[in-house]
């Protein structure tokens, strides 16, 4: 197990890698200059210095080399547009904000999907199936963006019982401040709802017709000690495979949301540089976030490990 | 076993009329032993039953072909002009004349709506098409070689599944600009990555299965061990995944048109209007509803399909 | 309660499952009854119905596929338990009747360490404490004969081997002593050498606890010892019932003597083909209105493919559904166990067919 997990780890390292550089120099290929606009507004003389500044006159192996390193050392860089933004004062100021965002949908949708899904699963070919199973199609047939604005119309432009945009700051920005995050948050959580229900519940129908679940059955356990002791457990595995989309997901999910609610987190810094050809901030924005991802699914890896005892890890000694 | 003499049966009194010539010797015939009552129903032939049997998947088979018509004829129907300003009529709702209502620059919606979902089913079939030969190929490749081959081009897989896809697809389109070719590239860049791990993983399996190995021995031609092992379970493989992949696709471009990164004015795409529809939307809220509308229809349609295709095509679910 | 030497009474079962195809009568009419501590053999090919007949017995037939028809009965001490509520169910299942699977890996839950699946029944239904029957199960595990039970106790099934997982399943069956068990298959799965140790295992805790077992098995080997009475069962119907002996010596019907033939023996002197019963089951979606054997039948007659047979009684318990026992059938005696296939029908030609194509005794369906 420490032998796999160290090994696992130095994997990561070689594929960030890899991802930092493709992204590199995908991003060297973009066309024009990211300091165009703004040094065309500047004297000549200027101009050179703001190059300079930004390393832009040296060669590309060179500045890759720097940014590598600097990478390797935490620091990801400067904005071209902003002076003076660097990407650590954005993770700063803006993580906090999608990172609630993104618990708390995240929360909200599974442990709805999670339940819709056993709900489904023990109503089988009864109404409260068909109301999941339809629910769940919908939900996946309509895009975040074409919810949140349908939410945000409804229950902030019509109904006024939510505010329209904005985000808790300050004080409240981890607690508090409920109101703000309500349709964000619901916007978000749809999409888990679709998949954790549709998930869980074509697991569920096929550990139902496993041996095992005959046995429990013939032990004479009631109906729910034997879903909720033999079928759930052995129901979720498949379910953990999930996770890593989830939080690929939530971060691709956060784009639409932060920009529609006007959410001052990473997606919405991350679209606005984009629109912007902010360079180095989207350099450093997407290892970050790739960092995030691979994380995830190396904890999931592990995770699976735990839950399912069949799964020895290569390497390990386990037996 | 003399004293076992035959005692009256209880039915003894029924069979007063049996003659002798009912008690000749037949014997069995080795037809009649190994008759199989049971039609044996081929493959496809099951699946495309069970796939008419499943009212919902046959529902959304017919709203496809009704949306495949409308999207060929509907632009063209009223007669408009999709690109001509009429600034008389500016934004109207819904009417006799015009169905859909018009835009902000006076165009009729309903022929522009169409249009729309004309480029982005269009979009999405390239986009599919090109993601299954690619991944095909590529996995095919990974399976025939196996070895050093198979793991480094596994590894280039896993590393462009170590970034959440959108994120990817967002880079490109800045590096290729905004633009229908870029949009392609784009959103098949990372979706053959699937396609290539499923056909690796059937052909792998088959390989090693004893079945095909059977097969072998028994002396079948490599083209027909192809055409009758390996041909079938490719072609579902890869329905299903382009069921996936089309709505996939559809929201994807509608999503990257929605963030200002995909298409823009004056092409014309459901993506594009739904962006548009969203500057009006407190306004005008017909004028987002409607592109939002048939986008939803087209998804769910494919959606429910889907998932009828994949309850046909499960082998695992026969009898 | 009387206690009436007859514990279980199975009358006319009838069991179908709803297919694609149509409806599949898996089980078409069986009957036979289970004395108290006393094991009864239901012996026939893969898809005969057995296995359905054993799952009907623990209330195991789910629908919507599968359906128990109307009319059948299975009494246990009188009461027809397939009017039982869950509750009644619940009670019933484990603690007066206990059931072990043919494949133990598949059986055991691979997610729940070995001993908390024993310690389930005895929680379920003895209300012991979770120390008390922790101890009940390590003591269980000990006399399954599971070395090292305190540790075993802890492991998950897959760290098992076949033969201890069954073990494991014995063990959970008998951990609240039923008066009932059903082995289904319960050897099919494993090597010839722990065959013998499981069977072994099952007999001395049934004499033991002086439990009634249904074993069911496709192979007669395992029967011989175990069980005092065959019903030997055929396309979903018993097509002959008798004490063991009678069974083995003096059996009535066709696919009985064909039964017997396939099975291996090691006192052959010369290298026999094995014998093996040409073709397959007929299919129980659309059974035949006769005798379902006579498409396999080398004595069939004319009006074994129009009419079903009767039983006859042969005395003591001894009963065959065959029209070979008819006054006007020609007559046939068991072939000889030494020299099979030399019996010739009375008339007519023997048939060509006996020398066909491979066929295997396990033909699934």
């Amino acid at each position: 197990m420490v032998k796999y997990t160290i090994r696992r780890f130095f994997e990561m390292i070689l594929t960030l890698f890899l991802i930092a550089t493709a992204t590199f120099f995908l991003l060297e290929a973009v066309p024009g200059d990211p300091l165009t606009e703004r040094a065309n507004k500047l004297p000549v003389e200027t101009r050179a210095q703001l190059y300079e500044r930004y390393g832009l006159d040296r060669p590309m192996m060179e500045r890759y080399v720097t940014q590598m390193v600097n990478m390797a050392q935490g620091d990801f860089g400067e904005s071209f547009v902003y002076a003076g933004q660097t990407v650590e004062g954005l993770l700063h100021d803006r993580l906090p904000v999608s990172a609630r965002l993104g618990i708390q949908q995240m929360l909200l949708g599974v442990t709805v999907g999670l339940g819709l899904g056993i709900l489904a699963a023990t109503k089988r070919g009864r109404l409260p199936d068909y109301l999941v199973v339809g629910l769940s199609v919908l939900l996946i047939s309509i895009p975040h963006f074409v919810l949140g604005l349908l939410l945000q119309k409804v229950f902030a432009g019509e109904l006024r019982i939510f505010p329209s945009i904005g985000w808790p700051s300050g004080s409240q920005l981890w607690f508090g401040g409920w109101q703000y995050t309500v349709l964000p948050t619901l916007t978000g959580c749809f999409t888990y709802v679709a998949t954790y229900s549709r998930l869980l519940k074509s697991s569920m129908l096929d550990v139902v017709n496993q041996d095992y679940v005959l046995t429990a059955e013939s032990k004479g356990l009631s109906r729910a000690q034997v879903v909720r002791r033999h079928i759930l457990r052995n129901s979720f595995i498949p379910v953990m495979t999930q996770l890593p989309m989830s939080v690929a997901m939530c971060i691709t999910g956060s784009f639409f949301i932060e920009s529609i609610f006007a959410i001052p987190g990473i997606g919405q810094y991350f679209v606005t540089s984009v629109n912007n050809q902010d360079l180095s901030i989207v350099l450093g924005l997407t290892v970050f976030l790739s960092l995030i991802y691979i994380v995830v699914l190396f904890i999931t890896d592990i995770l699976y490990a735990l839950v399912d005892p069949r799964i020895s890890m290569p390497g390990s000694e386990s037996r | 076993m003399a004293d076992c003499n035959v005692a009256a049966t209880t039915a003894a009194g029924a069979q007063a009329e049996l003659t002798p010539d009912d008690f000749r010797v037949v014997g069995f015939t080795q037809e009649e032993a190994n008759r199989i009552d049971r039609p044996t129903i081929s493959y496809w032939a099951d699946a495309w039953r069970r796939l008419r049997k499943n009212p919902v998947a046959m529902g959304a088979l017919v709203v496809l072909g009704l949306l495949c018509i409308m999207v060929i004829v509907g632009p063209y129907m009223r007669g408009y002009s999709l690109l001509d300003m009429n600034t008389a009529d500016r934004n109207l709702g819904p009417s006799a004349e015009y169905w859909f209502g018009t835009d902000s620059l006076g165009r009729d919606l309903f022929s522009r709506v169409w249009m729309g979902a004309r480029a982005s089913v269009i979009i999405a079939l390239v986009a599919t098409a090109v993601k299954l030969v690619f991944g095909t190929l590529y996995g095919a490749i990974m399976a025939h070689f196996g070895g050093w081959v198979d793991d480094l081009m596994m590894r280039f897989i896993e590393v462009i599944n170590s970034l959440p896809n959108l994120l990817l697809v967002i880079l490109i389109m800045m590096v290729l600009g905004n633009n229908l070719f870029a949009l392609l590239v784009a959103l098949s860049i990372t979706a053959w990555c699937n396609t290539a791990r499923q056909v690796r993983g059937m052909i792998k399996q088959l390989k090693e299965s004893e079945y095909v190995y059977a097969a072998e021995v028994l002396g079948a031609s490599p083209l027909r061990i192809i055409l009758k092992h390996y041909v079938p379970n490719m072609i579902s493989i890869l329905i299903l995944d382009a069921s996936t992949a089309i709505p996939n696709f559809i929201f994807t471009e509608a999503g990257l048109s929605f963030l200002g990164i995909g298409l823009t004015s004056p092409e014309i795409s459901l993506g594009v209007l739904i962006s548009m529809g969203q500057q009006t939307l407190d306004f005008y809220p017909s004028q987002l509803l409607f592109p939002c509308l048939i986008l939803c229809i087209i998804v769910m349609a494919f959606n429910l399909l889907g998932d009828g295709l994949r309850d046909a095509l499960d082998p695992k679910l026969r009898d | 309660m009387a206690e009436s030497p007859t514990i279980l009474k199975v009358r006319d079962l009838r069991v179908s499952y709803h297919t694609y195809a149509g409806e599949v009568k898996a089980v078409r009419g069986v009957s036979f009854d289970v004395e108290r501590g006393r094991a009864i053999a239901i012996v026939g090919e893969s898809g005969c119905g057995k296995s359905v007949t054993a799952k009907a017995i623990m209330g195991l037939i789910k629908g919507p596929q599968g359906e128990i028809k109307q009319g059948s009965e299975i009494l246990y001490n009188g009461e027809n338990i397939l009017d039982y509520t869950s509750k009644q169910w619940q009670a019933y299942r484990g603690d007066d009747c206990a059931i072990i699977f043919q494949d133990a890996l598949a059986a055991l839950n691979p997610t729940m360490r070995v001993g908390k699946q024993i310690m389930e029944n005895l929680i379920a239904h003895r209300h012991m404490s979770k120390d008390e029957a922790r101890a009940e199960a390590i003591e269980m595990l000990r006399r399954v004969g599971i070395p090292e039970p305190e540790k075993r106790f802890k492991q998950y099934p897959h760290q098992f081997s076949g033969g201890m997982r069954q073990r494991v399943m014995i063990a959970i069956a008998f951990a609240c002593d039923p008066d009932l068990l059903i082995c289904d298959e319960p050897t099919t799965a494993l090597d010839v050498t722990i065959q013998s140790q499981i069977l072994d295992i099952i007999k001395d805790l049934q004499r033991e606890h002086n439990t009634s077992v249904i074993m069911i098995t496709h192979d007669l080997g395992v029967v011989a010892n175990i069980a005092q009475t065959i019903a030997v069962m055929y396309s979903g119907v018993i097509v002959e019932r008798g004490t063991s002996e009678d069974i083995f010596y003096r059996a009535r019907h066709p696919y009985t003597w064909a039964l017997i033939e396939s099975v291996p023996r090691l006192d052959l002197k010369n290298k026999q083909e094995l014998a093996s019963i040409p073709g397959m089951p007929p299919d129980l979606l659309n059974p035949p209105v006769g005798c379902p054997f006579s498409t396999r039948c080398k004595y069939c007659m004319a009006i074994c493919k129009e009419k079903m047979p009767a039983f006859t009684d042969f005395g003591n318990g001894h009963t065959a559904a065959c029209w070979l026992h008819h006054p006007m059938a020609p007559k046939v005696d068991m072939p000889d166990h030494d020299s099979p296939t030399t019996v010739a029908p009375a008339t007519g030609a023997a048939p060509a067919a006996t020398d066909g194509a491979p066929t295997e005794k396990e033909v699934s369906r």
